[in-house]
């Protein structure tokens, strides 16, 4: 499968140069990453207004504070591919447990529906963890900087998430999916249920990031198959997701199947934890503010006439 | 013709049906009957005491400590935008929409104010004056309302202390100040209580409708 990066007509050559250079890459699905590699500049430019939008411009040509076509951040390294393998070791483990003890036990229906559950879940979870990225903290944060700076990236030069290669892009998910999955995959033992629930909740939480990466790219270049699961709702839909990138980027947090968005932002779920939050603890989230240089989109042909 | 409308479906159901319905009726001891019978209520506060209103330790659990429809608005006064101490009595002699929400700068409430401002020539026709009514205090509706060019006075409620007085109800356990508006008429007499807190916009929708209707 490959997900090609859109095309420009301004930078064709470089990214001809680009495919070249990654055809004897197995993965050729570019995605961006819940985390960016910690780089000094980007520590400069993920930060809440205090930064000058010009200054990102002038930095670009000597440290790249926007991603670029050839940037080491969006490839994957063997450290990534590793903690994508352990995350889906885990996540097969506790599914194959599942099968295996649902065969021997004779039961169907209660893993299935606990794998469904555990589907529907995952989307839920995924909306209130970018939700909570999204609007607090900052690169700062303990333990989620990295994760909180690339979301804010990502907000700024979305389409990059469309270059990333595949384990660059999952990663982190994988890392925190083994931490998390490996002690259930022990405690459960041959529980059937709980293993179909953990199996298809953690590898649907894993893959958030490449159904997240499908959701930004343009329907020509998604497989057909996937492009029919966004349609059936199956996987989030790119014009669903497309509204959380438009202002006020306050709504349509969900990445996994999207099933939750419409429930979450009509009950006004969202703004009700962040005027509790604000009443409560004193905090504003960011998507209170007017959209600022770091939320408002970068668009791929600006970002890179701006390196020609 | 006075109304007391309940949040919509928009807003959380799962925990509204945790709140008691009618936020008028919360503490009502069951002999006072059940519905919107605020002139009852209004006859009732009005004989126990002038204007002020019993708090609940009084009779424990049996007098209504709000503001309801038919009751007297309690006088108060408080600081506007400006500093300045302005009282309830000064708007006596006309309509009155006094709104209380939750914060300044925070969306409904920025949304709830615009609307105010938007339709205040509506409210003016009617002969109508608006006053928003939060904890902020005065710099922060200053700032509030020369953001957002609020044409109407702003005040402060610093420790919300009149929202207490009023009886706005909190939501969501208490972990949110309430959004309700009144419409008093000229004698100062509550007419409508309106309460919708992820909904701002239609406190201007219930509100003109109510003055334009009267």
């Amino acid at each position: 499968m490959a997900i090609l990066p859109r095309h420009n007509p301004t930078f064709r050559p470089l990214h001809h140069a680009r495919l070249s250079h990654h055809n004897s890459l197995p993965a050729r699905i570019y995605c961006s990453t819940t985390t960016t590699p910690a780089k000094p500049s980007r520590d400069q430019i993920i930060k809440r207004p205090t930064i000058v939008p010009a200054a990102l411009v002038q930095t670009a040509a000597t440290v790249s504070t926007r991603p670029v076509l050839n940037d080491p951040s969006l490839q994957s390294t063997w450290s990534h591919r590793v903690w994508v393998a352990s995350g889906c070791t885990t996540v097969l483990i506790s599914l194959s447990k599942s099968l295996t003890t649902a065969v021997d036990s004779h039961i169907w229906i209660e893993p299935i529906l606990a794998g469904f559950i555990g589907y529907v879940l995952a989307d839920l979870g995924s909306g209130i963890y970018h939700w909570g990225i999204d609007n607090y903290g900052d690169s700062e944060t303990p333990f989620f900087g990295k994760q909180i700076e690339a979301f804010q990236g990502h907000h700024k030069w979305p389409w990059t998430i469309t270059r990333r290669q595949f384990a660059n892009n999952l990663h982190a998910l994988a890392r925190a999916v083994t931490f998390t999955v490996l002690p259930l995959d022990l405690i459960c033992n041959d529980n059937a249920v709980l293993h179909g629930f953990v199996g298809v909740c953690s590898g649907c939480i894993m893959f958030s990031q490449q159904f997240h990466a499908w959701a930004h790219c343009t329907k020509s270049k998604l497989p057909a198959a996937v492009v029919a699961l966004q349609d059936a709702g199956i996987l989030v839909s790119r014009s669903q997701h497309a509204a959380h990138h438009r202002s006020p980027y306050n709504n349509n947090y969900c990445i996994v199947s999207g099933v939750w968005n419409e429930i979450l932002d009509n009950s006004k779920f969202f703004e009700a934890m962040e005027m509790i939050l604000f009443f409560k603890l004193g905090v504003r989230p960011r998507s209170w503010t007017e959209p600022n240089s770091d939320w408002t989109e970068e668009t791929e042909s600006a970002s890179l006439i701006s390196e020609l | 013709m006075a109304s007391f409308s309940l949040p919509t479906n928009n807003t959380l159901p799962f925990l509204l049906h945790s709140r008691t319905p009618k936020a008028t009726l919360s503490q009502n001891p069951p002999l006072l009957p059940k519905s919107s019978r605020s002139q009852f209520h209004g006859l009732k506060l009005s004989n126990s005491s002038p204007v002020s209103i019993p708090s609940s330790s009084y009779v424990k659990g049996s007098i209504v400590a709000k503001i309801t429809e038919g009751s007297l608005a309690p006088a108060f006064t408080l600081k506007d935008q400006d500093g300045k101490t302005v009282s309830l009595s000064k708007f006596k002699g006309k309509p009155v929409v006094v709104y209380f929400y939750p914060a300044d700068e925070t969306p409904g409430c920025t949304k709830q104010a615009c609307a105010f401002r938007d339709s205040y020539e509506k409210f003016k026709k009617a002969g109508a004056e608006v006053i928003g009514i939060s904890g902020d205090d005065p710099s922060s509706h200053k700032a509030f309302k020369q953001k957002y060019k609020l044409p109407f006075t702003l005040l402060s409620d610093e420790g919300n202390r009149v929202r207490k007085e009023w009886g706005v109800p909190a939501d969501l356990f208490g972990a949110l100040p309430g959004r309700q508006t009144y419409v008093l008429d000229k004698n100062g007499v509550v007419r409508l209580v309106y309460n919708n807190q992820f909904q701002p916009e239609k406190h201007i929708d219930e509100t003109l409708k109510f003055l334009q209707s009267a």
